[in-house]
């Protein structure tokens, strides 16, 4: 074999195990990268460090496989059982509305560099949402009255989904994962599966005047290098994250890091939390297709809800 | 073996242990579409038998419908709600998958207006399998990537 031949050899080699470079993500016509596609952030990574798991971070691979395996028989083995403190979380509270059946959240603890996440929070350290400044905690006045459909929560309502899954900040839910991402160079959407929402993001916008308030807030992006900055203000005093108030202020960084993943990174800028906090982990490449969520289409819960209070006040 | 290296998988365990338990419960958010314990009422349980007469594959969750032959004969049909439709679609379920006529027996809670719905906590058919299968390897968009 010539010197030259080895060389031609050597460096295809090279190129073919090197890992993917920033060169190599799909990119737009525009030059940046290419978020689009469908994609999944399921994961049973919690949003906070469980207290057992305090100064632990990361997971092993070992680990990690023993606990995602061990989680999965544990939900199997709580199946319609209505006491499991899972199935109470979830708002069942003894009557056992979640079996398997409800549950797709995903088996996997999230990766991100290399390792195992024990929390979604990256910062503070010690993977907690940071405490609220003093007399900023929410009361969640109304939270249990049943006067009216105004008084019930906006998932229950079927404007928002449940558990920010629209966000921003955006987080794994118990169900519907599911997003789909569409781009121009003045626009990005987001179509979030949970209740349909899209979020539109204007690509170098300006915020609206603070008087105009939305359920997903107001969004503008940038290109910082090969990150999707999005910055969101202008929240209802309704869309309550975490506690959060209506001058919640959120920063995200989308940045795909590879031909199936996206690093997701937000953070929250609050004046009512001692500090801001910041949440990161992947979201996956996924087949679709995204179904419709069509929540209005036949929620009979909320009437049954209403109905139920009506029922209880006649006692 | 030192004793601490004889030590250290049970620590490993111990950790695995913890990190389950505690995965599990963490990970569920405080509220979900809608709280079942608010549509449902926890002191009226219901066991149904019956037989399946429609499936409703909608928003924001399915109800299948069971009629439920009484004491007396008489027939009275249930609602029994069940999960979100995408969910079910991606594990394959149809409208079709369960064809009228199919017994179920119905492990629930009627809702709190009195009327007949119920929540489907556990569906199982006669032979003891259950209606629906659980939720890892079903094909779900999170499965497949792997």
């Amino acid at each position: 074999m010539s010197c030259r031949s080895s060389v031609i050899i050597v460096a295809l080699v090279m190129l073919l195990t090197a890992p993917l470079s920033s060169q190599s993500i799909p990119r737009t016509p525009d030059g940046h990268p290419d978020l689009q596609g469908i994609w999944t952030n399921a994961t049973i990574t919690p949003l906070e460090r469980p207290a057992e798991l305090a100064g632990k971070p990361t997971l092993t691979d070992a680990e990690a496989a023993q606990a995602e395996k061990k989680a999965a028989e544990d939900l199997a083995s709580v199946d319609g059982k209505s006491e499991h403190p899972l199935l109470a979380a979830a708002g069942s509270n003894g009557t056992g509305g979640y079996n398997i059946l409800f549950i797709d959240r995903g088996s996997e603890f999230a990766r991100v560099d290399g390792v195992k996440r024990t929390s979604l929070i990256i910062d503070p350290p010690d993977g907690k949402v940071p405490p609220f400044k003093p007399g900023k905690k929410p009361t969640f006045e109304g939270y249990g009255r049943f006067d009216s459909v105004k008084d019930r929560p906006l998932s229950e309502r079927c404007l928002l989904g449940f558990g920010s899954t629209s966000g921003p900040p955006m987080l794994p839910v118990l169900y519907n994962n599911n997003y789909e991402i569409v781009q121009t160079p003045d626009h990005v959407m987001i179509l979030v599966e949970m209740v349909h929402d899209a979020r539109i993001i204007r690509m170098n916008g300006t915020h609206p005047p603070p008087e105009v308030r939305q359920w997903l807030g107001d969004s503008i992006g940038h290109w910082d290098g090969d990150t999707l900055v999005v910055d969101t203000t202008n929240f209802t005093s309704r869309t309550r994250f975490r506690g959060s108030s209506e001058n919640l202020h959120v920063i995200e960084r989308f940045t795909r890091v590879s031909g199936d993943t996206i690093l997701y990174r937000a953070t929250i800028d609050d004046p009512v939390f001692t500090k801001m906090w910041t949440l990161e982990y992947p979201f996956a490449a996924t087949k679709g297709p995204i179904y419709e969520y069509a929540c209005h289409e036949g929620n009979y819960a909320l009437t049954d809800i209403l109905g139920g209070a009506r029922k209880s006040e006649q006692k | 073996m030192n004793q601490r290296e004889g030590r250290k998988p049970i620590m490993n365990m111990k950790c695995i242990v913890a990190i389950t338990g505690a995965v599990l419960v963490a990970a569920a958010p405080v509220w979900a579409h809608h709280a079942f314990a608010a549509e449902f009422d926890a002191k009226r349980p219901v066991h149904l038998e019956g037989t399946v007469s429609k499936v409703e594959l909608i928003n924001p969750h399915a109800w299948i419908h069971v009629d439920v032959v009484g004491p007396d004969g008489k027939v009275t049909s249930w609602m029994v709600e069940a999960g979100s439709p995408n969910v079910l679609l991606r594990r394959g379920f149809t409208k079709t998958a369960v064809a009228p006529g199919t017994r179920v027996v119905v492990e629930g809670y009627q809702s709190k207006d009195g009327s007949l719905r119920a929540n489907g906590r556990d569906i199982t058919l006669p032979d003891g399998r259950k209606l629906f299968l659980g939720s890892s390897g079903t094909g779900a968009p999170y499965d497949q990537k792997k």
